[in-house]
Parts: structure tokens; C-alpha cells; sequence
């Protein structure tokens, strides 16, 4: 108790502090088209989009415990949903952002079902099979543009545009799953993850909570799926139901920390800044990724966020004897 | 509806496989009452409360609460309706802290969208529970009798209607009892009712009116908590009817190799600190274990029997002193070159493997050197526990806790060690297995293996030991001969006293 009160109290004597700094950040950020060249306006463009992705698998697989493996599947219905229902209706892009979004997350509630039948392990593969039999689905299906994919009638909007609607994008998403962990939902979210049995003993409706965080994570996947839509101008199913989206996703959380608040945040500076200083060897660039994740996972198995903060953390006088 | 039910039971059934674990069971709960339900292990008692919060579907049989059937509400739902549980083996959401753990309960309890009373209320079951120092820290961390504690606190928070308590008495000591069962009383006046599974007889006679026996899974009998333990049927298939007079017998006779006083130590424990996170364990501590003996470890929970008895087997590193055994400085190797050497550890907590049988539970434990002899061994191990051969193919797992408990003895067993620590092995077992289980032991002393005996239940312990060596705050109080030590003041003072629950 002490210790959460005294830490409360210091966050609160710090707050104007963090609020200036948050408001410098954003400033920077909103401003960097005027700041930078394209390059880094695409490169800003990418970060953005990886980091919404990684917070909402963060808050499904981390917080949730609902370790999924079928973040490409949501990817590409939003960006399929982006690009049909633009071609089809012409509507302004927010709200085709936000269609795609919903696309995704009523994909998530239909298979929900099903899906939450496993459990664990079982629910990662599951997934996993889910994102590659809709993969393999579209890429058969000729209704969709079959292999070669769609091409969309709205033209491609500017980078500094692309960029700005990315910053939203990941801001909202960011914005959102911050206000949710910081509600009391958040402990029925971790309830399930440590124990379901358990947590429905204690009155939490768990299929609920499964599939709240289930559906909101495949909403802000299906909109940075629409953001890819956009950004490309023609999709097709290897790329945007890829694997790699799932891959790169999962590596930006585990290298932050997963479960942890700051875990995407870092992670998707650390994966992309990692991404530029490798550019220039492809062939070693997926053996050098892999080794900083193995280490990661070896020597920070709270990725770096939690070895940054677990330093700050360590305390005398918090150890308790485990003696029974 | 003034004498209405809070709970009731109409022919209740559950099977697994071919098994009836609950097996058409007809019980009422009266509004207001505290019902003790008692029975050997296995008898279907953590199933029963299983059935009546919903982990668990009846295969058959009614549930009503409340004049309310339950029978086919959700687990969540039944919590909603006002029944609240702990479990046996306590799973707390490991990775939330003990505060998060409560506020969870309490916010999905009856009042519980209001975040004040929330706080109050999780806040002073915290100071009831003794669990107010630890509010920050991650449940996962806490010792096993503090998690007990919790699954008792979460429960609480829930505010329920129905309270339905699984072995919280396990494990304490007296004056830990005590405290637990005046909890219980003041638990009383908030819940409309109260079921207690519990195999310490102090708690069941003091908090409960009427008591129900399981056996097999049928309800044996139900009545008034004294006259139920006064008759001797519930005597021979629960209580047992080796307690105290024929063990008396024992003691004096069945010694054949009571060692000589003068005989080298196999087992030397000299200056042994223990540091866990800044707080010492361990200050201090010499021990010796002569070859053949038994020496019993007493003392209260926190004292440092199970870290000593970790340090010996290298679990622990010590932060000063040593331990020599067989003549050769074992501190520092590692827990298997330990083991080699000839000490065998039977941990608190069982560990069985469920997905491995008892035979395969037992032949994981044959060093390399012994694989020749593995078949022989096993026959040897069976010899020492003859209920287990019978079970030899089952799962580790669906053993009655007593044989369990014979099966983690008989695993520590397998590498024919020269010294066995024994640690808290009657924890949590019904009083007819403690003493099916003590048999063993006595049986196991007779084969010429020292022991080194950690235990919570000072009549048994006492009884088996040639010496006995009693633990306070991490260093040795009192050391003696059996006799010596059960009559000494000082013994009384640890385990009864006030000083004795720090």
C-alpha cells in the first residue's frame, strides 16, 4: 500500500513536467513533414503503422493473454475492405478507415466462437490457421481481383498526408488501449490472462472480455491494414495477408516488452532504427534481427522497456522470504 | 421462506470416466449456519464445491441457491448470485499484485461500481487477512500459506452470500489456527452462509454446528458436528485408528538400529545463513544427521525449516557457513551432484507429474548409475508403499492425496539415497492417511536411511524422530531426544505462544 501511494504521489508532483514533454513530442511530430524530407516522412509512415499494430497485439496477447498469430489476416481485410468499398462508394478516407477497421473486427466476432474454443497454445494456432486459410482464400477467390489483386480509382495521396494520417491513426489507437488499461477493465483483462477459470469465479464474464479486446485490437489492425491500402494504391493477397505483417509485429513488442505500457513504443523505434542501420545488407538483415531477438528474449524477457524500468524499480526491503 | 435453505443439493452426481467422484450426494446448507464437510482425500470434497461454484458441470442432480436453481448458471453467474470460493491449491492471477487480485473480487461483487466502498472494503479485509505489507507485490510471489491467505481474502471481497472455504487451515500452527478460527467467527456475521472443507478437526469443532462426511464420494452422514465425530463409523473410514495408543507402542519397540550416540554425522550442517532479498533465513544454523537416524525439524511457518532443508539439497546457496555430507563439503554443487551423493529431497508441494504415471513418476527419478537396477529398485519402492503398485499405470495425478504424497516420498526415493529430507509430507492429507503415511515412514526408517523430517504436526513428527531440533526465526531454539523436547516448556511457548506467528 505504502508503496503504491508514494508512487502515485510522485507521479503526481511530476505530471506538469510530463505533460510539456508529451505536448513538445506531438508538436514534433505533427511537424516533421516541414522538418524532413520524404524519406523520413515514409520511413515516419511505417513506424506509425507498425507501432498501432503493435499495440493492438500487445493489448490482445500481452494484457488479454490471447497470444494471436493472425495480425496479417486482419491487415489485409482492412486493406481489402479499404479498397473495395472506396472503388464501390467513393467515400472521404476517415471514413473508410474506420470501415475497414470495422470489417476486421466483425471478421473477429463472427470466428470469435469458434476461436475462444482453444485455449493457449491451441488459440495461437488456430489463428495462425485462421490468417492462412483466408490468405490462401483470397488469393483463389476471383470475386477479389484472385492473385493479382486490386488496383484503387482514388488516387494516391502526397507522403506529408500519408504521414499525418498515420500519426492519428496510431495516436488514437495508442490513445484508446492507454485509457483502457488504465480502467478498471484492465484488471478483468489480466484476470483472464492469469487464470480464466479463476477469473470467472470471480464474476468476470470472460468470454466478454476475450472478445472486446479481440475486437478491438482487429479493428486498429484492420485500419492500419486500410492505411496500407491507401499508401500502395493497388493491393494484392501475398502482400497484404503476408505473414510478415504478423512477423514484424510480434518482434516490435517482444523487443519493447510485452504487457508493458511502453513496450510498443520502444520496440517500434528499436525494430525500425534497426531496419535503417541494416539496410544495406539484406542478406544479413534477417540473421542480425533474429540474433537481437533471440538476446532479447534470453536477457530481457520483459523486452527492453522492462529492463529499463526494472532497474528503476529494484528496491531493498520489497524481497519477502520465500521460506514456508 | 423463513427457514429457506441458502443452499441445496438434490442427488448430485459428477463421473470422470468410468469414476463417480460425487456421487448422488443430497445435502442442505441452513441459512445462517456453518456446515463442515470432512472426509478422507479423494473422497470427493474439492469436486463437491466444484460442482456447487460452477468449474465444474454436474453430470446429474440439482443445485439450488437461494431457493434458486443454479444448476445450469455459468461459473460467473453463480458468483454473481452470491456464491464465493477458495481453492485448494491456490491460483492467484499471478502476475496482478495482491491489491489488484482483491480489487478485481470487489469490483465485480454486489456494490461494486462504487470505487470508494471498493477501496475501503478491499482495504480492511487486507488488515483482517494479514495481508496489508504485501498489497504491492505481484501475487505470483507470495509463499504458499500467504497465498492461502489470498484465495481466503479474494473470496471475501467478493461479499458473498455463500461462502465456500477448501482446506484454508492447512499447514498453520496453533496460534496461526487460533487466529484462523476466529477469522472464520467474524466471517460469520457478514455471509448468510458458510461450507468448510477442512481436515484440522480444532477448526471444524470450533466453527461449525453440523458437519457432513464424504467418503467415496456419497455423503456418509450429516448431523451435529460432535456426535458425527464421536461415531466410530466415521472413525474407521476418516480419523483412523492408529493415532495414539498402538504408535506409543511403536515408538518403544520397532527400532531395531536405534543409532549409537557416537556415530560418525552423515549430515553436518555447521554456521548455515541463508539471505532471501535482504531478509535472512537462515542465521547460523548447526544441524547433524548421523547415518540411520532420524531427526525431526520443527517450528513455527516462517522459521526456516524448508530453507534449510533447501540449502542442504543446493536449491539455496548459503550466504555463510557449510554443509558436509558423508565426510566431503557438499555447499556450493549443484541440486543433482547433490543428489548423487546421496541425498534425496522430497519437496513440499508434492510435484507430481500428471502427465506421466506413477511407474514413470518413479523411474524418472533412477540416476544413470542405477539404471541396471531400476526394475529391482521399483519392487523396493512398492515394498515401502504397498498402496501404490496397484496404481502403477495411472496418471501420477489421479491418486488420492495420501498416495500422492507416498508416490513424491517413494520418487525421492528411487535413488537409494543415504539421507532423505522429508518435507511438510502430511501437509494437507486426511488423519487416516497421515498415519497410513507415517507407517511408511517407520517402514523406511527400518531399511537403515537417515531422515531428515520437516513437519508441521509435532505428535508425528516427535514420534518417528530419534532426535529432534525445533527452528525460531531462523536460527535453532531447542535440540534434544523426543521426550525432551515434547514436554519442554519452551516448545509450548513457540507453537502456542504469541511470539510464535512472526
Amino acid at each position: 500500500m505504502s508503496v503504491a501511494t508514494t508512487r502515485r504521489g510522485a507521479q503526481r508532483g511530476r505530471v506538469p513536467l510530463a505533460v510539456i514533454a508529451l505536448l513538445a513530442g506531438l508538436a514534433l511530430l505533427a511537424a516533421l513533414p516541414y522538418l524532413l524530407g520524404t524519406y523520413w516522412q515514409q520511413l515516419g509512415f511505417r513506424a506509425l503503422q507498425l507501432f498501432t499494430l503493435a499495440v493492438a497485439w500487445n493489448l490482445l496477447a500481452g494484457y488479454a493473454g490471447q497470444v494471436s498469430l493472425g495480425t496479417g489476416a486482419f491487415v489485409g481485410l482492412g486493406a481489402y475492405a479499404f479498397a473495395l468499398l472506396g472503388n464501390a462508394t467513393g467515400a472521404p478516407l476517415p471514413l473508410l478507415l474506420l470501415a475497414a477497421g470495422a470489417v476486421a473486427a466483425l471478421f473477429a466476432i463472427i470466428v470469435s466462437p469458434g476461436l475462444f474454443r482453444l485455449r493457449g497454445l491451441y488459440f495461437t494456432i488456430g489463428s495462425l490457421a485462421l490468417a492462412e486459410a483466408l490468405r490462401i482464400l483470397m488469393v483463389n477467390l476471383s470475386t477479389f481481383g484472385g492473385a493479382s489483386g486490386i488496383v484503387l480509382q482514388a488516387s494516391t495521396p502526397p507522403f506529408y498526408a500519408l504521414y499525418w494520417l498515420a500519426l492519428v491513426v496510431a495516436l488514437v489507437a495508442g490513445g484508446i488501449v492507454v485509457a483502457l488499461l488504465h480502467s478498471p477493465a484492465s484488471l478483468a483483462l489480466r484476470a483472464v490472462r492469469d487464470d480464466e477459470d479463476v477469473a470467472r469465479q470471480m464474476g468476470v464474464r470472460s468470454f466478454r472480455v476475450k472478445l472486446g479486446a479481440f475486437a478491438l485490437a482487429a479493428f486498429l489492425t484492420g485500419v492500419a491494414g486500410g492505411l496500407q491500402a491507401l499508401k500502395l494504391g493497388a493491393i494484392e493477397p501475398y502482400g497484404a495477408f503476408g505473414m510478415a505483417w504478423t512477423i514484424d509485429t510480434v518482434a516490435v513488442v517482444i523487443i519493447g516488452g510485452i504487457a508493458t505500457r511502453g513496450g510498443p513504443l520502444l520496440g517500434t523505434l528499436l525494430y525500425v532504427a534497426l531496419g535503417e542501420l541494416l539496410r544495406d545488407l539484406p542478406e544479413l538483415h534477417n540473421a542480425i534481427g533474429g540474433l537481437f531477438l533471440l538476446l532479447v528474449i534470453r536477457l530481457a524477457p520483459q523486452g527492453v522497456w522492462g529492463l529499463v524500468t526494472g532497474r528503476w524499480a529494484q528496491r531493498p526491503g520489497l524481497a519477502e522470504r520465500a521460506d514456508g | 421462506m423463513a427457514e429457506a435453505a441458502a443452499l441445496r443439493v438434490e442427488s448430485l452426481s459428477r463421473r470422470f470416466g468410468g469414476v463417480a467422484a460425487v456421487d448422488g450426494v443430497d445435502l442442505e446448507v441452513h441459512a445462517g449456519e456453518a456446515l463442515g464437510v470432512i472426509g478422507p482425500n479423494g473422497a470427493g470434497k474439492s469436486t463437491f464445491i466444484n460442482l456447487i461454484s460452477g468449474a465444474l458441470a454436474p453430470s446429474s442432480g440439482r443445485i439450488v441457491l437461494f431457493g434458486e436453481d443454479i444448476t445450469t448458471c455459468s461459473a460467473d453467474a453463480r458468483t454473481r448470485r452470491g456464491i464465493g470460493r477458495t481453492h485448494q491449491i491456490p491460483r492467484p492471477f499471478a502476475r496482478m499484485s495482491v491489491w489488484e487480485n482483491l480489487a478485481l473480487a470487489a469490483r465485480h461483487a454486489r456494490g461494486g461500481h462504487d470505487m470508494r466502498s471498493v477501496r475501503a472494503n478491499c482495504r480492511s479485509i487486507l488488515e483482517r487477512t494479514g495481508l496489508a505489507d504485501v498489497a504491492a507485490r505481484p501475487a505470483g510471489a507470495l509463499p504458499l500459506l500467504r497465498r492461502k491467505r489470498l484465495e481466503l481474502a479474494r473470496a471475501l471481497a467478493l461479499r458473498p452470500r455463500l461462502l465456500l472455504l477448501d482446506e484454508i487451515g492447512a499447514g498453520l500452527i496453533e496460534s496461526e489456527t487460533r487466529a484462523l478460527i476466529e477469522l472464520i467467527q467474524s466471517i460469520r456475521a457478514e455471509v448468510e452462509a458458510v461450507v468448510l472443507i477442512e481436515h484440522v478437526m480444532d477448526v471444524i469443532t470450533a466453527c461449525c454446528e453440523r458437519t457432513a462426511v464424504l467418503a467415496s464420494g456419497r455423503l456418509l452422514v450429516v448431523g451435529d458436528t460432535r456426535q458425527v465425530l464421536a461415531s466410530p463409523e466415521v472413525a474407521a473410514v476418516y480419523l483412523g485408528t492408529t493415532d495414539a495408543g498402538s504408535g506409543q507402542a511403536e515408538d518403544a519397540a520397532a527400532r531395531p538400529g536405534a543409532p549409537a550416540t557416537a556415530a560418525a554425522a552423515l549430515l553436518e550442517v555447521s554456521g548455515a545463513t541463508v539471505n532471501y532479498g535482504g531478509v535472512r533465513a537462515l542465521r547460523g544454523v548447526d544441524l547433524k544427521v548421523r547415518a540411520g537416524e532420524v531427526v525431526a525439524l520443527l517450528g513455527a511457518n516462517g522459521a526456516g525449516k524448508t530453507t534449510l532443508a533447501r540449502a542442504i539439497s543446493g536449491a539455496v546457496p548459503l550466504a555463510a557457513g557449510s554443509i558436509r555430507f558423508d565426510g566431503s563439503p557438499i555447499s556450493g554443487l549443484a541440486a543433482e551432484r547433490i543428489t548423487a551423493r546421496g541425498v534425496g529431497h522430497c519437496m513440499e508441494g508434492r510435484r507430481i507429474f500428471a502427465s506421466l504415471s506413477v511407474e514413470e513418476n518413479l523411474l524418472l527419478a533412477v540416476p544413470p548409475a542405477l539404471r541396471r537396477e531400476a526394475a529391482a529398485r521399483l519392487e523396493e519402492i512398492y515394498a515401502m508403499f504397498p498402496a501404490l503398485p496397484a496404481h502403477r499405470h495411472k496418471s501420477g495425478t489421479a491418486l488420492s492425496g495420501g498416495q500422492q504424497q507416498m508416490l513424491a516420498i517413494g520418487r525421492a526415493m528411487m535413488s537409494r539415497p543415504k539421507l532423505v529430507i522429508l518435507d511438510e509430507v502430511s501437509l494437507g492429507l486426511a488423519p487416516i492417511a497421515v498415519a497410513q503415511l507415517y507407517e511408511s515412514l517407520a517402514r523406511i526408517r527400518a531399511t537403515g536411511v537417515a531422515m531428515l523430517v520437516v513437519e508441521q504436526n509435532i505428535h508425528r513428527g516427535l514420534q518417528l524422530a530419534d532426535r529432534a531440533c525445533v527452528l525460531a526465526h531462523g536460527s535453532v531454539r531447542l535440540a534434544g531426544r523426543p521426550e525432551e523436547i515434547r514436554g519442554s516448556r519452551e516448545l509450548r511457548e513457540l507453537y502456542v505462544g504469541e511470539d510464535a506467528g512472526a
